[in-house]
C-alpha cells in the first residue's frame, strides 16, 4: 500500500511570550491510502500543530513531510487541491451565508459552483444555507467547516477534532459520513482527543504525546502491543479464593488478590488455570481475558489517566524515549 | 484569475462596501446638492435688480464721501483717494451667486479627493483586517498557499475596485455640479486645456484615495485586524496633528505646518501650497529691497513621494511579515 501522508522527524518549537514552547519533537507519521486514520492526543500535545506544519501555515524547524508523494513545503501547492482539510473549529466571516462562504471558496479553488449545493446536502445544511454564518451553533458551523473541506473531493480529507460542538446524532453522523467517504476511496485523517468515537471507525491510529509518537498501527494491533494479557478468575464458591490464590502462585503465576475474584498476568493458556484449580476442586465460575480498549491504551501512553486526589497540567504528559520500536507497523 | 473573480465578489458583498461607499456618495450628493440649492441663474429682473441695487449703493457712498469732504474741507487727509468709483459696484456683488463651473468645479475635486479617501482607507483596512480577524485568511491560504500571490490579489483587486468606486463617486459629483453649472449658472469658456486640467486633478485626487486605500489595506495586514488601522489613524490625528501643533508651536518649529497631512493634502491637489513662517524673526530681502517673512514651498511633488515612500514602506513590511509568520 502506498502512503498518502508520510512524516518523518518534524520538530517545531514555537517562540512565545514565557519563553520557547516544543510542541513537536521529531514526530512521526504515516497513513496508507484508503484509510480512516485516527490522531490521537491529549490537548495540547502537538495535533493540531502538526496538521497546521502538513498545510503550509506554520514552518517547521525541521522534518520530512510528503503527501502524496509531493515533498512539503516546497510541492505543496500542486498537492493542495487534493488535500481538503479543517484546522481547529476554523471561522468563517459571519456576515456571509453558509452558501456565499463556500461559493466563494469554489472560486478561490477555481471549482464548479455545482459542488456547493452537494457539499451541503451532504453535511446537512442545504436547507439553512442562506442564513448567515454568524447565527449557527457549534455544531453548524463545525458542519459548514466539514463541508467546505469536502468541496474540493479530497484525495486526503484532514479533520482537526471535527466532533467538537456535535450533538450525539451528529457525531454519528459524522461517523457515517467518514464511512462512506472512505469506501469511496478518500484518506481520512481525523485528529481528536475523544477516543470512543475514533475506535468505531478507524483502520489504524497514530498516539501522540508531548510532540512524539508513543504508538501507531492499526487499531487492533496497537491494542494488543498495549493490552495488559491479563486473565479475570472468579470461583462458584468465593470462601475459597485465597486457596485457589496460593495454588496459583505455587503454579507460578503473577496474581492480584481482589475481594471476590483474581487477577492474573502473563497469562498464555487460560485453560491451564482452569485445569489446575479443578484438580483441587476449586471451580471456576468466571475466566475472562480483561481487554483493553484504546482510551486504556491511550491514557497509560499518554500518562493521562486521571489520578484520585491530583489535578493534572495540561503539560503533564508522558514524554517518550525517543526510540525504533515505538509505535507498531511504521 | 479565480482567485481574482472570488476577491472580487467578495469586495462587493461585504457589509461594510454596501454601507460605506454610499455613506460616502451621500456625502458628495448633500454637499453638491447644497452648492446646486445656494446658486441661481441670473435672470434679467435678477440682474436689474442686482443694477439698481448696485446703483444705489454707489449713490449712497457717493453721498457719503461728498459729506465727508464738505466737513473736514482743507484739512482732508484722504491719501489721493478720489472717492468711490462705479466700476467697483458692480451687479453681481447684488445677485445671488451662479455657479460658475469652470472656476468652481476644479476647486472641489479635494472634497471628492478626500471624502473617497476616507471611504477607501476604510474599506482597505477591513478587507484585509476582517479576513485575518475572522479566521478566513488561514482558511483561504489552506486553500492557496503561495501567500505573496494570495495577499497582492487582495491588494490589487482592493485597489481597483476602490477605483472603480471612486470614479462612479466622481460620475455623480460631476453630474450634479454639471447640472448646476447648466441650470443655476454657467458652463461656458471650458477649452480643452481646462478639460486637460481638470483631468489631472482627477488623477491625482485618484492617486490620493488609492494611496489611502493601501496603507489601510497595509496597517491592517501588519495588525492582523481592521482595528490596528484605525487606530493608527486615530494615532496619527490625535498625537501626531493635535500633538505635534501644540509642541511646536511651543518650542517655535519654523514651517511646523509641512509636519501635518492636511498641509499635504492641500498641496497635492492644488498642486502647490506655500509656508508663510510670520513668527520668524528674520526676514528674507530680495535684491529690490523688498523685505517679506521666509516662506516655504511645498509642491505636489514632493508631497506626493512622501506619501508614496510612506506606503511602499508599510506594503513592504506587511508583504514581508506575510511571507514568513506563521498563521495560528
Ligand atoms: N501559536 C502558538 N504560540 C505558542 N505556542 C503554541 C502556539 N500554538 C500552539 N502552541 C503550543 O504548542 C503545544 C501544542 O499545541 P497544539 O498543537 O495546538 O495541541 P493540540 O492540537 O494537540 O491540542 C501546546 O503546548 C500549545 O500551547
Ligand atoms: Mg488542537
Amino acid at each position: 500500500m502506498t502512503a498518502v501522508l508520510e512524516i518523518q522527524g518534524l520538530r517545531k518549537t514555537y517562540r512565545a511570550r514565557g519563553g520557547p514552547r516544543r510542541a513537536l519533537d521529531g514526530f512521526e507519521m504515516y497513513v496508507e491510502a484508503g484509510q480512516v486514520h485516527g490522531f490521537l492526543g491529549p490537548n495540547g500535545s502537538g495535533k493540531t500543530t502538526t496538521l497546521r506544519t502538513l498545510l503550509g501555515l506554520i514552518k517547521p524547524d525541521s522534518g520530512e513531510m510528503r503527501i502524496l508523494g509531493h515533498e512539503l513545503p516546497r510541492l505543496l501547492p500542486e498537492v493542495v487541491g487534493k488535500v481538503g482539510a479543517i484546522v481547529e473549529s476554523p471561522q468563517f466571516f459571519g456576515h456571509f451565508t453558509a452558501r456565499d462562504t463556500l461559493s466563494l471558496l469554489a472560486d478561490a479553488g477555481n471549482l464548479p459552483q455545482s459542488r456547493v449545493d452537494w457539499a451541503l446536502e451532504l453535511v446537512g445544511l442545504r436547507e439553512r444555507a442562506k442564513e448567515r454564518v454568524k447565527t449557527y451553533s457549534l455544531g453548524m458551523k463545525q458542519r459548514l467547516a466539514v463541508a467546505s473541506a469536502l468541496l474540493k473531493q479530497p484525495k486526503l480529507l484532514i479533520l482537526d477534532e471535527p466532533a467538537n460542538g456535535l450533538d450525539p446524532g451528529g457525531i454519528r453522523e459524522m461517523r457515517d459520513m467518514m464511512a462512506t467517504l472512505s469506501a469511496g476511496g478518500m484518506t481520512v485523517v481525523l485528529s481528536s482527543h475523544i477516543l470512543g468515537e475514533i475506535q468505531l471507525i478507524c483502520d489504524s491510529v497514530t498516539i501522540i504525546s508531548l510532540g512524539r509518537r508513543v504508538a501507531a498501527g492499526p487499531v487492533a494491533e496497537v491494542l494488543q502491543a498495549h493490552s495488559s494479557g491479563q486473565l479475570r478468575v472468579a470461583l462458584e464458591t468465593p470462601a475459597d479464593l485465597s486457596a485457589a490464590a496460593q495454588v496459583l502462585v505455587a503454579g507460578g503465576f503473577d496474581l492480584q488478590a481482589h475481594e471476590d475474584y483474581l487477577i492474573m498476568s502473563g497469562v498464555d493458556k487460560p485453560a491451564l488455570v482452569a485445569r489446575l484449580l479443578a484438580e483441587r476442586q476449586l471451580y471456576v465460575s468466571e475466566l475472562t481475558p480483561v481487554t483493553a480498549d484504546l482510551e486504556d491504551v491511550f491514557l497509560e501512553l499518554t500518562g493521562t489517566a486521571p489520578v484520585p486526589g491530583q489535578v493534572r497540567s495540561v503539560d503533564q504528559s508522558v514524554r517518550p524515549e525517543l526510540t525504533p520500536q515505538n509505535g507498531v507497523g511504521a | 484569475m479565480s482567485l481574482v473573480r472570488a476577491e472580487r465578489r467578495r469586495f462587493f458583498k461585504r457589509r461594510l462596501t454596501r454601507w460605506v461607499f454610499p455613506i460616502g456618495v451621500l456625502l458628495l450628493v448633500t454637499i453638491a446638492s447644497i452648492l446646486f440649492a445656494f446658486h441661481s441663474k441670473p435672470t434679467p429682473e435678477a440682474r436689474a435688480r442686482g443694477e439698481a441695487t448696485a446703483e444705489a449703493m454707489y449713490q449712497d457712498q457717493v453721498r457719503e464721501y461728498e459729506r465727508y469732504k464738505r466737513e473736514c474741507g482743507d484739512k482732508c487727509n484722504d491719501g489721493g483717494w478720489t472717492g468711490p468709483q462705479r466700476s467697483d459696484f458692480r451687479a453681481e456683488h447684488y445677485m445671488p451667486p451662479s455657479f460658475d463651473f469652470k472656476a468652481q468645479y476644479g476647486e472641489l475635486f479635494l472634497v471628492w479627493a478626500a471624502i473617497m479617501a476616507m471611504v477607501a482607507f476604510l474599506l482597505g483596512a477591513s478587507f484585509v483586517g476582517a479576513e485575518w480577524a475572522s479566521g478566513s485568511m488561514m482558511n483561504l491560504l489552506t486553500w492557496r498557499p503561495k501567500r505573496m500571490k494570495v495577499l497582492g490579489t487582495k491588494l490589487t483587486v482592493m485597489l481597483l475596485s476602490v477605483a472603480g468606486l471612486s470614479i462612479v463617486a466622481l460620475g455623480i459629483w460631476t453630474g450634479i455640479l454639471w447640472a448646476a453649472g447648466e441650470l443655476r449658472g454657467t458652463t461656458e469658456g471650458l477649452t480643452p486645456g481646462v478639460w486637460q486640467s481638470f483631468g489631472l486633478s482627477a488623477l491625482r485626487g485618484l492617486g490620493m484615495i488609492l494611496l489611502f486605500a493601501a496603507l489601510g489595506f497595509g496597517l491592517a495586514s501588519i495588525g492582523r485586524h481592521t482595528g490596528l488601522a484605525l487606530g493608527a489613524a486615530l494615532a496619527v490625528v490625535i498625537v501626531g496633528q493635535v500633538g505635534l501643533t501644540i509642541l511646536f508651536q511651543m518650542i517655535r518649529v519654523p514651517f511646523w505646518e509641512q509636519y501635518l497631512v492636511p498641509i499635504h493634502i492641500f498641496a497635492w491637489m492644488n498642486k502647490e501650497m506655500k509656508l508663510v513662517d510670520y513668527s520668524s524673526p528674520e526676514m528674507v530681502c530680495d535684491t529690490a529691497g523688498n523685505c517679506n517673512a521666509p516662506e516655504l514651498l511645498i509642491t505636489w511633488q514632493d508631497s506626493g513621494s512622501i506619501a508614496l515612500g510612506l506606503v511602499v514602506v508599510v506594503l513592504a513590511v506587511a508583504f514581508w511579515q506575510m511571507r514568513r509568520r506563521d498563521i495560528s
